[in-house]
């Protein structure tokens, strides 16, 4: 009778293997490999077997480093910040005011800007935003203003924007979930209670759809402070972040030592961020009770 | 015993309209303050909505609302001196049972440790003292709807809602329940409406009972009034058990009537406190309780008819049977007591079933 939870264990291991080699060989491997190049040394083009931590010393101390890092945080922060706040109101109201026949249909036209490449729509916002685009053509046209506004592009306001539209979606659909799931009697019970609609929205509604909007938050969050794409064709390359950073120490200069180094600091950065965000996740789930 | 209490709520000819569903139509009447009043009847009939229109979570169509004497029409839920139990109670899950209790008092201008006194008063009554750190969603049903309604009983409300209450519960609870209800309302005096689609409960428990058809109340009386003398076929039918004997009507005169009810022969029935004839097909009404089973050489007190036994429904201390009248294929439902001495009969047995004039109530 030993071996039969070890034959079980078998079947189980065979079972999960085609997903555990997967996951070993795409992620575990990739990742242990930047770790293992970010302590070593950079030999130009090659990588010398010399154990040092001098490459996490240059990337957090350098001021280049930390100017692109900090770009990063304000960049992605602002990108969540303003998708979670344009994204709360349009779940609210799809959950709240659509009705239950038509909600379905609501969600697949929130889906509809993922019908297209991410690519093609950050270049639609570059020539919406750019110097020879829409916004700018137009009002030239109408005499509004007589040569091309230079502060609609480049800078991290349009960053901003295409970002926030790309990740709408994404934001609308947690916040969306956990507004369905509020009980609506509950809402009931605040205005039988005494409190007014807009009080029973404070003291209800929000806390209840907490977990989705930091769900929202991270899902927003965690992408795009790595974002590589954008900064590169709406920045024009004066706006790099940390993606940017990366990719110019790894393919431009071949320091696979430095680029692993703020590959890992970013990660960690990110990982802290997202430890506190799912703290205070917990902390709402379980609400003011001991 | 309530009867000369102020009215607490009135309805004036009040009518509900969703789309083109007309959800309550026409009801008048009032409740009176202090009273415990049920809302019986089948799932749709409007029970829930007219105890949403009191709430003010649903606004009429036409016709008035009055609590205390003053039209609710633009009164919002959270003004108006009502609170409600909800039927999923409702209970903030992200709250402490102690945060849940005493949500509504924000607005109390009491100082905080007097609010936390108030609320574990209010836990104490329903006898959940000491839970007030428990989170709430790790309740039972039973607690949760304790917790219910310490929350609205502890803003002191002029009239309490009680939205099937005790309809998520198991029977064992739903029967202790009902009595602690009792006692609550007692203990605190505040009007109760209790919207149920439980006859036995509704009957348990109200000083009155509005009975509601299709949007109507059909009947408005106390328990027993309901019971032994319901003004419908329907109502008779809805609360309890009631076997429907064809009959027709040889003569009538003022308060008598003399009928022919099938099975049971010529009857001279005392008509004056009967519903009044709706002209449907005459039929008689009786509740199996009224008929007896006559053993031996008993002797019927009133009248007895012969019949033969098609059914036996044991419940342990009673016994239903289904039988036969008279030779006829008028078939009653009686019950008896199983009490010693008085074995089970079998199927097919001849009996003799005593009944009385007086129990007989006629619809016409």
């Amino acid at each position: 009778m030993a071996e039969t939870p070890s034959s079980e264990a078998k079947a189980g291991l065979k079972l999960v293997s085609p997903t555990a080699i997967y996951a070993i060989l795409l992620l575990a491997a990739p990742l242990a490999t930047v770790l293992l190049y970010s302590v070593l040394t950079d030999g130009q083009n090659r990588i010398i077997w010399d154990f040092t931590l001098s490459n996490y010393v240059e990337v957090w101390t350098g001021k280049v480093y930390q100017a692109i890092m900090l770009r990063s945080l304000t960049v992605s922060m602002l990108v969540t910040l303003v998708t979670v706040v344009i994204a709360f109101p349009i779940a609210y109201f799809v959950s709240f005011h659509v009705a239950p026949s038509r909600k379905a249909l609501w969600l697949f036209l929130i889906t509809i800007p993922f019908w297209t490449s991410y690519l093609i729509r950050v270049f639609l916002w570059k020539v919406i935003l750019g110097y020879n685009g829409v916004v700018n053509s137009g009002l030239l046209t109408v005499g509004i203003i007589d040569e091309p506004l230079q502060w609609i592009n480049y800078n991290v306001g349009a960053l901003v924007v295409t970002l926030a539209h790309a990740y709408a979606p994404f934001a609308i659909l947690p916040i969306f979930v956990a507004l369905e799931k509020i009980d609506r009697s509950l809402l009931e019970a605040g205005q039988d209670l005494g409190e007014s609609r807009l009080r029973t929205f404070w003291r209800v509604t929000l806390p209840l759809a907490m977990p989705g909007v930091i769900a929202a938050t991270l899902i927003v969050f965690i992408p795009t402070i790595g974002d590589y794409v954008t900064p590169d064709l709406i920045g024009g390359g004066k706006l790099p972040m940390i993606a940017n950073m990366i990719e110019v120490k790894m393919l431009k200069q071949n320091d696979k030592a430095v680029g692993s180094a703020i590959a890992v600091s970013a990660m960690v950065i990110v990982a802290v961020i997202t430890l506190i965000f799912l703290f205070m996740n917990r902390r709402f789930l379980r609400g003011n009770a001991r | 015993m309530t009867s000369d209490r102020p009215t607490m709520i009135e309805f004036r000819d009040v009518h509900k309209y969703y789309g083109d569903y007309h959800a309550l139509r026409g009801i008048n009447g009032e409740i009176r303050a202090g009273e415990f009043f049920s809302l019986l009847g089948p799932s749709g009939c409007g029970k829930t909505t007219l105890l949403r229109t009191i709430a003010g979570f649903e606004d009429i169509s036409s016709g008035a609302v009055l609590i205390d004497g003053k039209d609710m029409a633009n009164v919002p839920a959270n003004a108006r001196p009502t609170n409600m139990v909800f039927q999923s109670y409702a209970i903030f899950p992200h709250m402490s049972v102690a945060e849940n209790v005493g949500f509504g008092l924000r607005k109390d201008p009491r100082p905080k440790p007097e609010k936390a006194r108030a609320v574990e008063e209010a836990l104490e009554m329903v006898g959940l003292k000491g839970f007030g750190n428990r989170a709430a969603h790790a309740l039972s049903g039973g607690q949760r709807q304790r917790v219910a309604l310490a929350r609205a009983l502890i803003l002191k409300p002029k009239v309490l809602l009680l939205d099937e209450p005790l309809s998520a519960l198991d029977k064992k609870m739903r029967e202790h329940m009902q009595v602690e209800l009792i006692k609550l309302q007692r203990q605190v005096g505040i009007t109760f409406i209790l919207v149920t689609h439980d006859q036995e409960e509704a009957l348990v428990m109200s000083d009155r009972i509005a009975v509601m058809f299709e949007g109507e109340i059909t009947q408005l009386a106390d328990p027993e009034t309901l019971y032994r003398r319901p003004n419908s076929k329907k109502v008779a039918d809805f609360i309890g058990t009631m076997n429907f004997i064809p009959a027709t009507i040889l003569s009538e005169n003022g308060d008598t009537a003399e009928i022919e009810a099938k099975g049971l022969g010529r009857v001279a029935l005392d008509i004056s406190a009967a519903p009044p004839g709706k002209g449907e097909a005459p039929v008689v009404g009786l509740r199996p309780e009224t008929l007896t089973l006559l053993y031996d050489d008993q002797k019927a007190p009133e009248r007895e008819t012969d019949g033969v036994i098609d059914e036996v429904i044991y419940f342990g201390d009673m016994t239903y049977y289904d039988v036969y009248l008279g030779g006829t294929d008028v078939e009653v439902r009686l019950s008896m007591r199983n009490v010693p001495g008085r074995p089970v009969l079998e199927v097919g047995t001849k009996v003799r079933v005593a009944w009385s004039p007086s129990a007989l109530v006629l619809f016409r």
